[in-house]
């Protein structure tokens, strides 16, 4: 499906990122749920092996539209064309792969306000947060 | 009290300490800043678990063995705010981090008020596999005839190893010889690791059947933090895909932080035969007292197997058995790389030098005829450095459950941490 304002993917991260991590984060399962009906491309890239992602995405009662591991995004960008790419996450590194793999960056605690539902009214600048 | 020769000799006291309590509490991730799941109230649960499992009256306790370190990498950090309110709830020492983040054996007597003839307190330090040893050899010295041997880990929020001088911009005093290079904890093993690679022509893909079967045996492990928590097995195809965190030691072969606790009851044979469970007999310690002589603090490959090695000759010579005397073995494995250098210096069933990856091909489960790492360790339930101790006694007590080997469990051996610098334990079904 595409929106409106172009085809959109998002990664979580899981720990201190989900609400369903350890630690919990405060992204949660609503949010994720709300992205995917809006038809946004929705998947995980956690350290977690992709057994221990798969357990997430059943506990939320959710299929993924992918599972990576964290320093693999860059074959989620490979794999998908999308307009743009988000990945969430609450460490460095998630921030420093997130970089390398040409994805926007967003913080944990600067997505709980889903600002990713503002691209469905076309808004295509900066993401908050994003220099 | 450590018996570091080469040649000590068989140990005088050879069976005539035996373990036969055995009692845990936890697990969990982290703190959750409660009174009843600090380290402290864990380790008092611990303790008298130990206690009932050996039908001892708490009276005729009169040694209390332990590790006041609680932490490797989770130290309290300054400025925090200690929680008095959780402070207020036991019978404090001078020290209000004492329960919460350290654990002293004064804590330990003053909040087990039945504890009223504990006579003998003594440190091992760093680690269960040194309270053991100085337990053993305290008892079989006649400094006490009963203890516990207590150690117990907390882990706060936040990261692991990253506090302290790790969070310091530069590196002063004494460490500025010993960790030049940054990098993680796992950095000088993943470096004895990638020449012994080069060494005998392997590769690291080679270590995930040793990591498969180490999760399913945690995931056997009621206690376990992996079995109670997060139930996964772990294909090799995650363990080889994981990130490098030192390449070539990935995210699991570094072990995942925990709190847990866990006490033994040891007393003397005599002792033993009269309570309530199967004794456990101990027929040597030995430790390891290399010291280094590479740049950085890091022992280089070659100390590292000629220290396994010594540990080896040392633990059959005291105990007057050969290394194919061993029914199965529980060395350390966090991280869980060097345990390969642990298992050649045994020696044990044609696995010597640059031999171990090719035995984890074979059958190294709990049905095979030499398990390898029944407990599963750090690897396979948190990073406790206890459970390979716990399994020696329950293995040999027949007491393990769905880890029960499928052999008799006779003599088995467990002890860590560190290829170097370690303290190490043979334990037998037989006291000869």
């Amino acid at each position: 499906m595409e929106l409106s304002g172009g085809r959109f993917l998002i990664s979580f991260d899981i720990d201190g990122t989900l609400e369903l991590g350890d630690p919990p984060g405060r992204i949660t399962t609503e949010m994720v749920k709300r992205a995917r009906d809006l038809g946004f491309l929705v998947g995980s890239c956690s350290d977690r092996s992709a057994t221990s992602q798969k357990a997430i995405w059943e506990r939320m009662n959710m299929e993924a539209d992918f599972i990576s591991l964290k320093h693999m995004l860059d074959d989620v960008k490979q794999r998908f064309d999308m307009h743009r790419y988000l990945h969430i996450g609450d460490r460095d590194l998630d921030q420093m792969f997130a970089e390398q793999a040409g994805f926007d960056f967003l913080w944990e605690h600067e997505a709980y306000t889903e600002p990713w539902l503002d691209w469905l009214n076309g808004a295509g600048g900066p993401i908050a947060g994003q220099p | 009290m450590f018996r570091t020769a080469v040649h000590p000799g068989l140990w005088e006291h050879k069976g005539k300490v035996a373990a036969v309590g055995v009692g845990h509490q936890g697990t969990a991730r982290r703190w959750d800043g409660t009174a009843e799941n600090s380290v402290g109230a864990w380790s008092i649960a611990a303790c008298r678990k130990a206690i009932a499992d050996a039908g001892v009256n708490p009276a005729d306790i009169d040694g209390l063995v332990l590790d006041t370190t609680t932490t490797t990498g989770a130290h309290w950090p300054a400025g925090r705010e200690i929680p008095m309110d959780v402070v207020a709830k036991f019978n404090q020492t001078d020290d209000p981090l004492d329960g919460i983040a350290k654990l002293s054996g004064e804590w330990i007597v003053k909040n087990m008020p039945e504890l009223t003839n504990v006579k003998y307190i003594m440190t091992g330090p760093g680690c269960m596999s040194a309270c053991i040893v100085v337990a053993a050899q305290a008892i079989g010295d006649g400094l006490c005839h009963t203890s516990l041997v207590l150690k117990s880990w907390h882990n706060l929020d936040g990261r692991y190893y990253q506090g302290g001088a790790n969070a310091e911009p530069t590196i002063s005093g004494p460490a500025k010889w010993t960790n030049p290079w940054a990098g993680p904890a796992s950095l000088g093993t993943a470096t004895q690791f990638q020449r012994y690679m080069y060494k005998y022509g392997k590769s690291h893909d080679l270590m995930a059947p040793f990591m498969q079967n180490s999760r399913h045996n945690g995931l056997l492990f009621p206690e376990g933090y992996w079995a109670q928590h997060r139930p996964e097995e772990l294909p090799a195809e995650d363990y080889i895909n994981a990130r490098w965190v030192a390449k070539p030691a990935n995210l699991f072969d570094n072990d995942i932080p925990i709190m847990a606790s866990a006490a033994y009851l040891f007393t003397t044979a005599e002792r033993a035969r009269d309570l309530k469970q199967k004794p456990v007999y101990i027929l040597n310690h030995a430790s390891d007292n290399l010291k280094a002589r590479g740049f950085g603090g890091f022992p280089t490959l070659e100390e590292c197997e000629t220290a396994c090695e010594n540990v080896g000759t040392r633990l059959f010579e005291g105990a007057g058995l050969k290394p194919d005397d061993l029914s199965f073995e529980n060395m350390y494995d966090g991280f869980s790389l060097f345990h390969v250098f642990h298992l050649e210096g045994l020696r044990s069933h044609g696995i010597g030098k640059g031999d171990a990856l090719d035995a984890f091909k074979g059958d190294i489960s709990i049905n095979g005829p030499f398990p390898i790492s029944p407990s599963g360790g750090n690897v396979g339930s948190g990073r406790t450095r206890f459970w390979k101790h716990t399994d020696c006694i329950q293995q040999i007590q027949g007491r393990a459950g769905a880890r029960q080997m499928k052999l008799p469990a006779n003599v088995g051996v467990s002890g860590g941490p560190m290829p170097t610098g370690g303290n190490f334990t043979v334990w037998g079904s037989s006291p000869d």
